[in-house]
């Protein structure tokens, strides 16, 4: 065992009078991966903040390189070479990469200026030296979402990390930018860099961790059993009760009728898509980002312009649609980005739920907003989905983010949709909410007749919940398939030859 | 722990009410004077003008924007109506047409606004300073006076024994309350202000409201451009000035996040009350009109300070 770097000792934390961390130990060796694991509000920021110094614990210590921290404020302990990557990179997206890289270590000239060759010349070794090849010039805007990661990570090791704690770093990325950014963490971890790694993602965790520790209700436990860690055993952990994976309930005899049909359809992306969307169908959605699943999704209800072609609904054929029209035509979608596009975090969950029905249901008469029906309409959603909060009255930026996560499904069930699209719906949030989430959307496919696009990047869930599969590349849509019995590699392997067709064809057409 | 948090949240935006009152028993120990009749008339009397600025004002800032303009609409608009009036127009006609080129500029900025994308800080300030402009022009400087009584009994009338000025700064004040808490579009304003990203994706036509709530600035503003003009019976060169900053003093003391997307209607009538008392106080103790200055930059202080611990409070 390689020498210990970091030591959690019966650490307590009491927030008033919740206790949100009981006497947690864990320790963490040189050149590992150590993952935390736990469901939202579990105590895994608490953890983080502890060793970070944000947070003061009430008792236990925090040994770093064997010497106790507890006394050392976050600058100090920065110093001492323990970094945090937050959850959404922590970049300056105008400036340079160099420029971000040397951030408040700016290397001045002789007068006290900022040396900006020197500064440029180092940025290209750092980059050169960590292996990430973008130019030092390039502002970190043009860069993908995970080189951006990258420089992050760069920046934490140019200060002297030798502890590094990165928080959902895979949230935002597709599978493939996530082996890329494993490949890039072992390389450091085989330097001598310590990780802590958080995530909800079991897969990977598995994948990429030397030890795991969950924290559930305050108490951490040691995710290794008798042979390793497993997915199941750690989900047990997380849950302390078996989690049922949630399985679509296919059912053959419901009768389907055609809800979308779209012809031709040109837009951002999207080129000549043309596909039928059936009632009581989950038609699951496969592709790289910007490949035009997600475009589908979005020019769908509205919000990218059609540039030729048309969608019908309702039978009715239409060359353009905005986001009321949809809504108007029984559409409803969910977005990718929670922050950005999903939740409202100064208003309560009530208010929340109640936007996309403004003026629609919630219109008396007189014109005026409906304030019963609203508290009504959210208080049988709080139900249903089974928020955690004290009431529908609770402001957003209270809530965890997957009881977020759920108000923003709230609401888009909440109008009652005949198509309901759910772009990335478990992104970030642990995995009851997920399966909480799966077995609502397979409840109101079969009961309502909801006709239902699922877009992930997670193939394990995608097959459990979708009756077919669209794969995309190039802004086409190039397969339509049955998922009968369908696996997670069939799933990567369909959309790798996707895209090398895709890729043949264009070289053909350049000869 | 989380009672502590609700208190403490429930306390910070209250606050202005209990500013209030420490106010007016500080100013009436100091002065018993103030406690009179007269004084506390005169204290709602002069709260109305820079009440219905500051609702004005309120619209604005509730979608995350500061509107710099209103001083400008609100004496250029009161000088259009008396222009008419000097040349022989009725009152009844003259003051509708107050109120309609108010919400006329106010629309207008909406439009630069959330069409153009221009940045409402810079917007209404260049609006603010062509107006000002233009009313010294078409005025020369001269002040507007010889109101007719039928237009001065607005601001100086009385409806039995209650003054005119608290009657329709009540009114105003219900039908404020009812758009931002009875309407579609004033809970469309609340969920535009907090994120317009997320308000678009729930099928709010973030442009339209926006423009709306531009409208209803501008509106107000030409409402208390007439009200003003009418309290005191003439239209001079430094119409209006005395209110120029103190309306987003009054809505951000009262709880109208800098932000955008959080605030109440009763908020900002306490901000209102708050100032104005300690306006009335301030002349009542005899203090001298330089200090004044500096008291009301204080108060600004004051009220951007407390946004900032609210803001915070919310988030720890």
């Amino acid at each position: 065992m390689n020498e210990i770097l970091l030591q959690v000792e019966n650490v307590s934390k009491n927030f008033g009078s919740t206790k949100a961390l009981k006497d947690v130990s864990f320790s963490i060796a040189k050149g590992t991966i150590h993952s935390l694991l736990g469901r939202n509000g579990a105590g895994k920021s608490t953890v983080v903040n502890i060793i970070a110094g944000i947070y003061k614990q009430n008792s236990g210590n925090i040994l770093f390189e064997n010497e106790d921290i507890t006394k050392f404020s976050v600058y100090e302990r920065q110093e001492m070479g323990i970094k945090i990557v937050p959850q959404h990179a922590s970049v300056v997206p105008h400036l340079t990469v160099a420029e971000n890289i040397f951030m408040g270590i700016w290397p001045r000239n002789g007068a006290g200026f900022i040396d900006w060759q020197k500064l440029r010349r180092e940025a290209a070794l750092e980059l050169d030296r960590y292996g990430l090849h973008v130019d030092a010039k390039a502002t970190v805007k043009s860069l993908n979402g995970v080189d951006q990661r990258k420089v992050n990570i760069i920046r934490a090791m140019h200060g002297g990390a030798k502890l590094i704690i990165l928080d959902e770093p895979t949230t935002a990325l597709s599978s493939d930018e996530r082996q890329e950014l494993f490949v890039f963490v072992n390389e450091l971890k085989a330097k001598g860099t310590a990780f802590i790694f958080i995530s909800h993602y079991l897969q990977e965790v598995v994948e990429l961790s030397d030890d795991v520790t969950v924290i559930r209700d305050g108490m951490a436990f040691s995710g290794r059993g008798k042979d390793g860690f497993s997915e199941k055993n750690l989900a047990h952990l997380i849950t302390g009760e078996e989690v049922k994976l949630s399985q679509r309930t296919l059912r053959k005899d419901i009768e389907k009728s055609i809800v979308m049909e779209c012809k031709k359809l040109n837009g951002h992306i999207l080129k000549d898509v043309s596909l039928k969307l059936y009632s009581a169908e989950i038609t699951g959605l496969v592709g790289f980002p910007s490949s035009g699943a997600r475009e589908l999704c979005r020019t769908i209800f509205g919000l990218e312009n059609i540039y030729s072609g048309s969608v019908t609904i309702n039978g009715k054929e239409r060359f353009h649609v905005s986001v009321p029209d949809a809504m108007s035509n029984g559409i409803a979608y969910l977005s990718y980005d929670r922050h950005r596009e999903g939740i409202i975090k100064l208003l309560s969950i009530a208010d929340n739920i109640s936007i996309p029905l403004l003026n629609a249901e919630l219109k008396t008469s007189f014109g005026l907003f409906n304030k019963k029906k609203a508290l009504d309409i959210a208080k049988h959603y709080f139900d249903l989905l089974n928020i955690k909060a004290n009431s529908i009255l609770d402001k957003l930026l209270n809530l965890s983010g997957g009881n977020q996560q759920k108000v923003v499904v709230a609401k888009t069930l909440a109008s009652n949709p005949n198509i309901l699209i759910l772009d990335e719906p478990t992104i970030g949030i642990d995995i009851k909410s997920r399966e909480e989430i799966i077995e609502n959307t397979d409840r109101i496919s079969t009961e309502k007749k909801t006709s239902v696009l699922y877009l992930t990047n997670d193939f394990d869930e995608l097959i459990r919940i979708v009756d077919r599969i669209l794969f995309f590349q190039d802004g086409k849509l190039m397969r339509d398939i049955r998922n009968d019995g369908l696996t997670h590699e069939d799933i990567v392997r369909i959309r790798d030859e996707v895209k090398r067709a895709s890729m043949q064809k264009t070289t053909s057409y350049i000869v | 722990m989380e009672k502590n948090k609700a208190l403490k949240t429930r306390l910070l935006n209250n606050i202005v009410w209990i500013l209030l009152v420490l106010t007016i028993i500080i100013i009436g120990m100091m002065d018993s004077r103030f406690f009179s009749p007269v004084i506390l008339g005169n204290i709602v009397t002069q709260a109305t003008v820079l009440g219905i600025l500051s609702f004005a004002q309120a619209f604005a800032i509730m979608l995350g924007a500061i509107d710099l303009s209103l001083l400008g609409v609100m004496s250029f608009s009161a000088t259009s109506g008396l222009i008419l009036v000097r040349n022989g127009c009725p009152v009844p006609i003259a003051i509708p047409v107050i109120f309609f080129v108010g919400m006329a500029i106010g629309l207008l900025n909406g439009v630069l606004i959330a069409k153009l994308k221009a940045v409402p800080l810079i917007e209404t300030l260049a609006v603010k300073l062509t107006l000002l402009g233009a009313f010294l022009a078409i005025t020369s400087g001269r002040a507007i006076t010889n109101l007719p009584p039928s237009y001065k009994w607005f601001g100086q009338g009385n409806i039995g024994r209650i003054p005119v000025l608290p009657l329709i700064l009540a009114l105003v004040f219900v039908i404020v309350y009812i758009i931002w808490n009875w309407t579609p579009f004033g809970r469309s304003l609340y969920a535009v202000g907090g994120n317009p990203e997320a308000a678009r994706v729930s099928g709010i036509k973030v442009d339209r409201i926006t423009i709306m709530a531009f409208g209803f600035s501008g509106l107000l503003a030409g409402i208390a451009g007439f009200l003003l003009s009418a309290y005191t019976g003439a239209v001079t060169s430094t119409f209006g000035t005395s209110y120029d900053m103190n309306n987003i003093a009054a809505a951000v003391i009262g709880g109208v996040a800098c932000s955008g997307g959080q605030g109440t209607v009763q908020g900002v009538l306490g901000g209102v009350l708050l100032l104005t008392v300690i306006q009335v106080g301030l002349q009542i103790l005899g203090v001298s009109s330089y200090y004044v200055q500096m008291i009301n930059g204080l108060i600004i202080f004051v009220a951007v300070l407390l946004d900032a611990i609210r803001l915070k409070a919310q988030q720890s």
